[in-house]
């Protein structure tokens, strides 16, 4: 399987989706990203692994600024989407994050019924001109998100009623009925099961053909499966980012190679 | 571990065996058992306290809901209308045709009552009510109309046991020649005792005739009242709490407002009174004795609790909810407005009814604006009537218990139970609320 991926990478030509450079988070007196630079490419998997407290969930939340929700942070430095500044002054972060959607760590599903949570995004941004365009979305979506098998029969059901896999299934088809350019994913399967991470896992593998995904997990295992590239942070520190096969095999900075064999985190 | 008897013979028990609980599991025990003795005792205490108070009320007020009556038919003829209202004395003509008619019935009836006497039974109302229907019902003179007047407060109070042939020798509003006159005439069915509608329609009435006093004109007033706090505090303190709660910038003016919110809430009700005297009556004009000014000084008593249980049902919404959708890119009032006020709802409709009905009960500020006012004329519908002037039912309780004549006592104890009705149902509102929209999804 990683031969596959491997021949893969090397036949993707990997244009640059998203772009940071120079970014510093602080919260308040802490300093807790530190002069990170990266990018992003488009339609691949970006892994962001390191111990906790290393800054990685700061960092993906910077991406769509749902730190702007937090009074305290302070982002300074550099971040653009398709060679565009998401923080400058006219950027507004409710259409930024229609385009760089986000699934987290908790399944978070609305106390709607399943079809409410699937096409609220499409409603508020006007995506659908009638019913049938927009049953259309939350079917695509829920397809996408392969839990329409599932969940095609009890659209009128509370998500909430779902299992915690399917949850998490729901909210990611729910990021994706809004289409997104870009797909963060914080930590998505910390809440679930090892069958249901492992449906979810398929299905990022999969998302990977129309969004660029990007994914935050404490499982190395899991950022060796899904992801083609990976980037270790350390202490706020962007330590070393490259192919995910690379950093796992040959990793260039001995911090890298202590928490990857367990020796830190 | 290097016990030797640990791997001994099992014939004695081991020090810690498990099937003796030791000396600390059983003194926490005990401990937990005094515990539940000491909360059941609590709990045995107020509903003892509650049943004694409850029953108090009912033994008292419920009198306040029958009402000894005087039925019999009365023609009224032109002429002597025409004449009565040329009088100089208008009331004791129409007095005059009543003891006339009921002179009449009585012979027929053939009881040995002397109609004197009878009359004497009669409310004071009782003149003034056969004018308005004589003024009113001109088609109708020349044919006897059945006519129930209620019986005066002491002779209803001989029905119910308050007042007593021994009772009626010292006192100088009622004779034993009376409540004999009335014990012969309700066995002749002429005086009967039933539900008393006018205690819950009618106004107030003046000291001497507490048989005619009812709850109308407070119950109205009250109800303003409630519509004006319920329009009013309801939207400006949700409002407020939202933007406090979702969208104030964490800086020390919010403190500040915060603290001050915390601080009106515990404010003595009374102030609020003297705070509407000043600015809505004083320095606005309103006019006083008006709903619209018992509402607006009860909405300024009402919204720091509205505020606060809205803002505590806001705090309990779990912020995944906001996050998922600012995630989506809903903008914040959105997320606010789609998603966190419906769930919400429940906690806020539950500390508006909280608030009403602390508002329903409040007295001392109303008196400061006026609203112990005596009160016959009906206000207006709204908006208009909330100009005119009203009574409040904890107002009127308190004005009933102030009245020198013990029939108003019973009056009082039985405006109690309304006004407990009226909070039962609004609690009943409150949970019948909760419950549905907790359910919708």
């Amino acid at each position: 399987m990683n031969d596959m991926r491997l021949t893969e990478r090397v036949r993707t030509e990997m244009a640059t989706k998203m772009q940071a450079r120079g970014v510093d988070v602080h919260y308040g007196d802490t300093h807790a990203i530190k002069d990170v630079s990266i990018d992003i490419p488009d339609r691949t998997v970006t892994a962001f692994i390191g111990p906790s407290g290393c800054g990685k969930s700061t960092f993906l939340r910077c991406l769509n600024r749902m730190n702007d929700t937090i009074p305290i942070a302070r982002v300074t430095g550099d971040i653009t989407l398709d060679g565009e500044d998401v923080y400058d002054r006219r950027v507004d972060p409710v259409q930024l994050r229609a385009k760089v959607g986000m699934v987290f760590q908790k399944p978070n599903p609305f106390p709607k019924s399943i079809y409410d949570n699937v096409a609220y995004g499409p409603r508020i941004h006007g995506l659908s001109r009638n019913k049938a365009e927009l049953d259309g979305i939350v079917e695509q979506s829920l397809r996408r998100a392969a839990l329409w098998d599932e969940a095609k029969d009890r659209l009128d059901q509370p998500g909430t009623g779902l299992s915690g896999g399917q949850q998490q299934r729901l909210c990611i088809a729910r990021a994706v009925a809004t289409s997104p350019e870009v797909l963060l994913m914080d930590e998505p399967c910390s809440a679930l099961d090892p069958i249901a991470t492992g449906q979810v896992e398929e299905l990022i593998d999969e998302l990977r053909q129309n969004f660029t995904v990007v994914i935050v997990t404490h499982s190395m295992q899991q950022a060796a499966r899904v992801s083609q590239r990976t980037a270790f942070f350390h202490l706020g520190n962007l330590v070393e980012y490259g192919e995910t096969g690379q950093i796992f095999t040959q990793p260039e900075d001995p911090r890298t190679e202590s928490y990857i064999s367990g020796r830190i985190g | 571990m290097t016990d030797a008897t640990a791997s001994g013979a099992p014939a004695t028990a081991p020090a810690n065996s498990l099937m003796a609980p030791d000396a600390r599991t059983a003194r926490r025990n005990a401990a937990e058992k005094r515990f539940r003795a000491y909360g059941l005792g609590a709990i045995a205490v107020a509903f003892g306290a509650l049943v004694v108070l409850l029953l108090s009320i009912l033994s008292n007020g419920l009198g306040a809901f029958t009402q000894a009556k005087l039925s019999f038919p009365v023609t009224l003829q032109a002429e002597q209308v025409a004449e009565a209202e040329g009088a100089l004395l208008k009331t004791s003509a129409y007095k005059a045709m009543l003891q006339e008619a009921l002179a009449a019935y009585l012979a027929e009836q053939g009881t040995d009552v002397d109609a004197e006497v009878a009359i004497s039974l009669l409310s004071d109302e009782a003149a003034a009510t056969l004018r308005e229907f004589a003024l009113a019902n001109a088609d109708r003179y020349g044919e006897p109309v059945p006519f129930t007047i209620l019986a005066n407060g002491r002779i209803d109070g001989f029905f119910k046991g308050r007042v007593t042939y021994e009772s009626a020798e010292l006192d100088r509003n009622v004779s034993p020649e009376q409540l004999r006159a009335a014990e012969s005439l309700r066995d002749a069915g002429v005086l009967t005792a039933g539900f008393n509608w006018s205690f819950i329609t009618a106004p107030d009435a003046s000291d001497n005739r507490v048989e005619a006093a009812g709850l109308g004109v407070a119950m109205l007033g009250s109800l303003y009242m409630m519509l004006v706090v319920l329009v009013l505090a309801l939207p400006i303190g949700v409002a407020a709490s939202i933007y406090l709660e979702e969208f104030a910038p964490q800086n020390r003016l919010t403190d500040l407002i915060e603290v001050n919110i915390s601080n009106l809430a515990a404010v003595p009700s009374i102030v609020f009174g003297i705070l509407g005297l000043a600015i809505f009556i004083n320095w606005a004009g309103l006019p006083q004795s008006a709903p619209i000014v018992g509402g607006l000084v009860l909405t300024l008593m009402t919204l720091p609790t509205i505020i606060i249980a809205t803002r505590a049902a806001l705090k309990a919404v779990p912020p995944s909810i906001r996050d998922a959708a600012l995630g989506l890119g809903a903008s914040k009032m959105q997320s606010v407005f789609h998603h966190v006020l419906p769930l919400a709802m429940p906690g806020i409709l539950t500390g508006t009814i909280i608030g009403l009905a602390q508002a329903l009960g409040e007295t001392a500020p109303l008196l400061l604006i006026g609203m112990v006012a005596f009160v016959r004329e009906y206000p207006d519908a709204p908006p208009e009537g909330l100009f005119d002037p009203a009574s409040a039912l904890p107002v009127q309780i308190y004005n009933w218990t102030q009245r020198a004549d013990p029939g108003f006592f019973e009056r009082a104890s039985g405006a109690i139970i309304v006004l407990l009705l009226f909070l039962l149902v609004m609690n009943l509102t409150a949970i019948f609320l909760r419950r549905r929209f907790e359910r919708r999804w």
